[in-house]
Parts: C-alpha cells; sequence; structure tokens
C-alpha cells in the first residue's frame, strides 16, 4: 500500500507493544501525525532503517520538574523536553512546585504557552492542589481546568491534614481533576535519609518508613471513600506498595500508583557516602523495600514508573546530606537503568518494563488505550538494546547533571523518539532515508 | 612503614571517622601521643599552618585543639560561626577554599551537619581534621577517651575483654558513633544503654546488647560507665518524660560506685542528670583526665595529619 507524500514509515523493527500485543518484526507507518498502519513492506516518502532495533510505544512520564518558572538555571522546559526526549518520553507531566507555585491559572496558562513555544515533547501541567502547596486552601480548580491544568496535586510536601486531603479529594472529583499524591507523614519524616542501618551507622537523621506507610494508607481510606481519582506517586517501601494491593483487591475506589527507577534499584546503602548527590524524598530503601517495590510492579500492584525527574544545580548538590536539596534528574536514564538492573537481571518481563513506562502511564494520562494502534497518536520510542554507554556530566542533555547514575555502565539506550508523527530525537543520523 | 593496608582511621591525609579503625592504628596514635604528653616529640608542626574552623559552638573541643596547634609549634588560625556568616555549607565549602589559597597545612572542622568534613576535605589539598560532624564522628574525642582510659587501667592493652557501657542519648551523639567502634577495636565489649526514643530506630545495626539502665550495666559486668549529655531541650517532653525518670534510670548516682567501676563522659556534664554531682567529683570520675589528654591527643593527629611524623604501626 502506498502512502501520503509526508509519512513516515518505520522498517524492519521489532515492535513490542502490549496494547496491541505487537511481539515481533514488521514495519509501522505514521501519517498526519498518527499510525496509520502496521505491517510488511509498508511504503512512504521517508523511511527509517530500524533493522534491529526495537519499537516501543513512547513513553510517559507523570512526575517531572522542569523548574519552570523559578529555576531556569536547573531546567528549562525547552531543556527538560529535550532531556525527556533522549530518554524515549514522549508525554511528561510538569509537577506545581515552582517559584511561584502553579496554583493560579495566570501561572498555568502561562506555562502551556511556553510548552507550545519550547517543548520537543507533549508536556502536561499539573496544579496545585493548595494555594502554595501549603495544604490549606484549595486551589481554584475549576479555574484551573479551564487554563488548561491536566492535574492537581501538593507533590514535594504531601497534605499534613487528614480531613483537609478529605475536602481536596472530594473537590478534584467534582472539578474533573485527577490527584498525584506524594505520601509523606511530617511529623514522622524528621530526617534526611531513610531510618534504617546506614543511618544509624553514619549518624545521618533519619525518617522512617512509617512517614510513607501511614501516609499511604490514610490517601487509600480517602480515596474509597470520596471515589477521586487518585494516583499515588513515587511509592518507596514494600508496605506501602502492600497496602496499595489490599486497596486493589477490595471493591472499593482505589488508587494507581507508580514507582521510580531509583527506588527500584538503589538501596540506602550509599547513605555511608554521606555525599549530598544522594539526597532524594522518599529516601532511599533497604534492599528488602527495594526487593518489594520490584515485585509489586512486576504483579502489577504499581501500575507504573514515574521518573521524578529533579534537577538541581551543582552547588545544591556537592554538600552534606543534610543540607543538600533532594531529587534526582531521570528522564534519560530510566529506560536504560530498569533493562540493565531489571530486564536484564531477569527480574522483569521487558514487556512488563514497556507496559509500565508507556502503556500504562499513557492509559492513565490519555483515559484511553495507548499503544501502536492504527489512528492512534504516533509517539514512539526505538531503542537499541544491545548499545552499551556510560553516563558521564557530558552525555546528559538536562541542564543539571544531578544523576545517581554517574560514571555507570548501562545497556539498551534510545536511538529515537516520535511525537506525533515526527522524529524528534534522533541519534541514528544517516539511518534516515528519503524514500522509502 | 609499609603499605596502608588495615589504614582506614587515617586514609590519605585525612583524619574523619573512626569507623572501621584497626587496634594497631589505635595503638600507634596514642603512642604518639603518650611521646607528645611527655614532651618527646618536639615541635613536629613548625612551620605549618592550622585552620581551625568551628562552625558550631565549642568550648574544650575548641581550646584544646588550638593549644595543641600552639604545643606542636604551628602557626594557628581560628574561625568560628560568631560574628561570621558561615553556618550553611555553601559556606563551608567556600571557607575551606579559602583556607586553602591561604595555604593551609591542615584544616579542623566542627560542623552541624554529618559529613561536613567529608565534603570539605574534597574541595582542599589540606589534611582535615573532624573536630564533630552533625550526629556522625567526633573522632579526637574517642581517642582521648581510650588515651585517659589506658592510663587509668595501666595501658592500651589492658583495655583488652574490659567491658563498657555507653549511656544517654546515643541516637543524636557523634561521640557514640566514635566510641563505638573505637572501644571494640581496642577490645572491650559494649552495651547501649538507653531508652528507645534515644536510640537509633536500627541500633541493633551495632550488634551491641541493648540495656535499659545502670543497675543492668552494672548487672551485666560494666567496667566502665560512659555517659552521654542529654541535651537540655530533649530532658522534657516527647523523647523522655522528665529528668527525674530520666536520671533515676539512666543517671549515674554514687549508690551505683563499686570498687574499679569507672565514669566517663565527654563534657559538658549536667549534673544531676547523666551523672550526680559527688560522682563527678569522687575517685571514680576520669572527666577531666579526658579533657586533660585532649591536647596531646589531638598533637598526635594533627602530626599524623600532616605528615609530620613517620608512622611506626605494624
Amino acid at each position: 500500500m502506498t502512502g501520503t507524500p509526508d509519512d513516515l514509515v518505520i522498517r524492519g523493527s521489532h515492535v513490542l507493544d502490549p496494547t496491541s500485543g505487537l511481539n515481533g518484526t514488521t514495519d509501522v507507518r505514521l501519517s498526519d501525525g498518527r499510525i496509520a498502519e502496521v505491517g510488511e513492506n509498508l511504503q512512504g516518502t521517508r523511511r527509517v532503517d530500524a533493522d534491529g532495533l526495537y519499537l516501543f510505544p513512547g513513553f510517559v512520564d507523570v512526575h517531572a520538574h522542569w523548574r519552570t518558572p523559578g529555576r531556569e538555571d536547573e531546567e528549562t522546559i525547552a531543556s527538560g523536553s529535550e532531556a525527556a526526549a533522549a530518554g524515549g518520553f514522549a508525554s511528561v507531566v510538569m509537577m506545581p512546585n515552582t517559584d511561584p507555585v502553579a496554583d493560579r491559572p495566570v501561572v498555568v496558562s502561562g506555562l502551556l504557552r511556553r510548552v507550545e513555544e519550547e517543548s520537543r515533547v507533549r508536556a502536561y501541567v499539573s496544579a496545585a492542589l493548595h494555594e502554595g502547596l501549603k495544604g490549606e486552601r484549595l486551589t481554584e480548580m475549576r479555574l484551573l481546568r479551564e487554563a488548561g491544568a491536566f492535574c492537581v496535586s501538593d507533590d514535594g510536601l504531601g497534605t499534613q491534614s487528614t480531613g483537609v486531603l478529605r475536602n481536596a479529594m472530594l473537590y478534584a472529583k467534582s472539578a474533573g481533576l485527577p490527584v498525584i499524591l506524594h505520601c509523606e507523614d511530617h511529623t514522622l519524616a524528621t530526617g534526611v535519609v531513610h531510618d534504617g542501618v546506614a543511618a544509624a551507622l553514619a549518624g545521618v537523621p533519619g525518617s522512617p518508613a512509617s512517614a510513607e506507610d501511614v501516609a499511604t494508607a490514610m490517601a487509600l481510606v480517602l480515596t474509597a471513600e470520596t471515589g477521586a481519582k487518585v494516583h499515588i506517586t513515587h511509592v518507596s517501601t514494600a508496605l506501602s506498595a502492600a497496602l496499595v494491593g489490599f486497596f486493589k483487591d477490595l471493591s472499593v475506589a482505589s488508587a494507581t500508583a507508580d514507582t521510580t527507577p531509583h527506588h527500584l534499584t538503589l538501596t540506602d546503602e550509599l547513605v555511608a557516602t554521606l555525599q549530598g548527590l544522594y539526597r532524594v524524598n522518599p529516601p532511599l530503601r533497604p534492599e528488602e523495600d527495594r526487593l518489594g517495590v520490584g515485585d509489586a510492579l512486576a504483579s502489577g500492584i504499581l501500575d507504573f514508573v514515574a521518573t521524578d525527574h529533579a534537577p538541581h544545580a551543582t552547588e545544591e548538590k556537592e554538600l552534606p546530606l543534610e543540607e543538600a536539596a533532594p531529587g534526582y534528574l531521570g528522564h534519560e536514564t530510566a529506560f536504560s537503568v530498569l533493562y540493565t538492573e531489571l530486564v536484564q537481571q531477569e527480574k522483569l518481563p521487558l514487556s512488563r518494563l514497556v507496559e509500565a513506562m508507556a502503556s500504562a502511564p499513557g492509559r492513565w494520562v490519555r483515559g484511553a488505550a495507548y499503544g501502536i494502534l492504527p489512528g492512534a497518536p504516533a509517539d514512539l520510542a526505538l531503542m537499541d538494546l544491545s548499545e552499551e554507554w556510560t553516563v558521564r556530566r557530558d552525555t546528559l542533555v538536562s541542564r543539571s547533571s544531578n544523576s545517581p547514575y554517574l560514571g555507570q555502565r548501562l545497556k539498551g539506550r534510545v536511538v529515537g523518539t516520535v511525537v506525533g508523527g515526527e522524529l524528534i530525537y534522533n541519534r541514528m543520523g544517516a539511518k534516515v532515508g528519503a524514500r522509502a | 612503614m609499609t603499605a596502608r593496608k588495615g589504614w582506614s582511621a587515617l586514609h590519605g591525609r585525612d583524619f574523619l571517622t573512626l569507623q572501621g579503625v584497626s587496634r594497631d592504628e589505635l595503638k600507634e596514635i596514642l603512642n604518639l601521643a603518650r611521646a607528645c604528653d611527655t614532651g618527646l616529640s618536639g615541635r613536629p608542626l613548625a612551620g605549618k599552618t592550622v585552620c581551625l574552623a568551628f562552625f558550631e559552638a565549642s568550648t574544650r573541643t575548641a581550646v584544646s585543639f588550638e593549644l595543641a596547634a600552639k604545643r606542636a609549634g604551628a602557626d594557628v588560625l581560628s574561625i568560628s560561626e560568631k560574628g561570621s556568616a558561615i553556618q550553611k555549607g555553601e559556606s563551608l565549602i567556600d571557607t575551606v577554599v579559602t583556607l586553602d589559597a591561604l595555604g593551609a597545612d591542615a584544616v579542623v572542622i566542627r560542623h552541624p551537619s554529618t559529613g561536613a568534613a567529608r565534603s570539605a576535605a574534597k574541595h582542599t589539598s589540606a589534611a582535615v581534621v573532624n573536630a564533630g560532624d552533625g550526629r556522625g564522628q567526633h573522632p579526637t574525642q574517642a581517642l582521648l577517651d581510650l588515651y585517659a582510659l589506658s592510663q587509668a587501667l595501666g595501658g592500651f592493652d589492658e583495655l583488652m575483654d574490659k567491658r563498657v557501657a555507653i549511656l544517654g542519648d546515643i541516637l543524636h551523639s557523634r561521640v557514640a558513633r566514635s566510641v563505638v567502634p573505637a572501644f571494640r577495636a581496642a577490645g572491650m565489649e559494649v552495651a547501649l544503654v538507653a531508652p528507645a526514643t534515644l536510640l537509633p530506630g536500627e541500633s541493633e545495626a551495632w550488634g551491641l546488647p541493648i540495656l535499659s539502665s545502670v543497675d543492668d550495666a552494672l548487672g551485666w559486668g560494666a567496667d566502665v560507665l560512659y555517659t552521654l549529655r542529654l541535651q537540655r531541650e530533649r530532658m522534657t517532653g516527647a523523647l523522655v518524660p522528665s529528668v527525674a525518670e530520666y536520671s533515676r534510670y539512666y543517671g549515674v548516682a554514687e549508690r551505683h560506685l563499686k570498687e574499679c567501676v569507672l565514669v566517663m563522659h565527654p563534657g559538658p556534664v549536667n549534673r544531676g542528670v547523666e551523672i550526680s554531682g559527688d560522682v563527678v567529683l569522687s575517685g571514680a570520675s576520669l572527666i577531666s583526665n579526658q579533657v586533660a589528654s585532649g591536647v596531646a591527643v589531638r598533637q598526635a593527629v594533627l602530626a599524623l595529619a600532616v605528615g609530620a611524623v613517620e608512622r611506626v604501626a605494624a
């Protein structure tokens, strides 16, 4: 079949898409920003020879900090979206803990204008759930939605009062906005690392796992009661994951949940380094939690992966743990880290990783099936699973370099990212031909 | 001397932690301290510049380091948090870089954040000596404790198999995190005595017995009661209900003094809280011996850190 003049055909890649069930070598033709067809020997005006590469649906990251407005020295919408594209992400949700906080319609509409101008990928705005993320006064959620907000969140802090959170869930539900929750009880979370063996020996103030577990339990109970569309982000303990599973097994409204690449691959042993680079919130947990969270991701109790991409300037990281800013870069290393540490170690099937990075978060964001389906938006990630690379400051396109994986050798790397039918990130060079 | 194998405390030039310290290392430092104490070491720091950067209030440690550096012949430069803007970590690094540029041979750092000395060490070619970092380490305190205790018992080898109970606020104590590995490396048996609110969440990480009163510690066979300071703001409230209850169970009183039990405290003492006033003044107390040991021990540490003396360990 012959395509229209603007068609792009990706030829000969191994297409793996849990939503459509595709898992084999075939061609994919893109037209008008959408998937036109999947099949053999497809023709188009432009082609990508992708022999030996894997083609996945484009990844979706529901948790990113692009530091705009306020800390454009750390990341901008342009640089954040380039980092996302370099990691195979076609869609990203930006968190509202900026300066000013995205708690007013004018901030949200301003951000969306910048997205239009600067972003290489689809970028969604999470507005604040409460003014200033303070957990007191509700934001104008219906006006925020009209201004283009996609969801609401007090990420970075977490709502402390149970009553306040319940009202916020009810109001968000009536405003038609999903809620992303950062679950943390501040009366328990008084430290800067996990309160475990490493913290005890090193003498770094620790926060117990209960700081997360208690808040997660509270959020799940309130979700069941209010029926709000709630997503719990960066689950880091085995018990919190189990609580999510417990509520999913009941016939009540239940929250979806994600965990991060770093909680799936790193542990609190890094506390012993005393390096501010490794500070992150929720903190890295012991091996039992890392394994528990990994099992919950494999079984689907945890729905998907989100990176919590959190750029920080060097001077905020080259400090003792207690004084460093929490957070890691995430977009550019997410797939490679999880492919290397989980898929290659046979802890997670490749198809489940693709589902956790693309199909499941894509379905959550789009509210519809997300995959390589005729008629669906053409968002794709092209991967070389055999390429080995080392994470270095100069390989990162983010404006910041606070990756906990610096120096690490990884296997599998993004070679191309397609958003709306356009190859917006391309490491294949001459491989894109003019004529199929 | 041969390779650095086993040299954890004096890793490279810096003196940051006693975690992983070996018996031979301790013995060597204490031997050198003895030489300093008796004036045999001369002025090993002559021509060297030692900077004291104290980002947190300190009396005995600051004075002791200053005296040690001066007795060993160094030029001493001191900056403290009072009257300057040095409180945040950013200025910690900037301060260290400045001292480096001024030609410091050693920088002695006291700082409220755990790991501050280690962070500082990355930004200077001077030897960094940790004079207390957050809840992390206070290595020279533990060394002077060992020095004072060795002298009281008749020599370093006498520490072997002795039992020491560490009492009080272990959770917030950098002293605890240095004396535990130091006492153990010296061959002593160690127990912790504290309520769960003053112990780290994973206090079993040390693999030590955890006891619940001074009486229990004596029943366990403690030869030494090592008490820790309880900060005033922690004496009443959510961690400890009252001074009366705390001192009843975790305070050392005269009735606890039996033959041979020794009482230590890193200072400053809250009399009537960790230790009763008469115990402080009794023959069982090594508190002033501890303070007196500080100068010689810190002379030894500074001399080793700047490479002014040869290491002689096995």
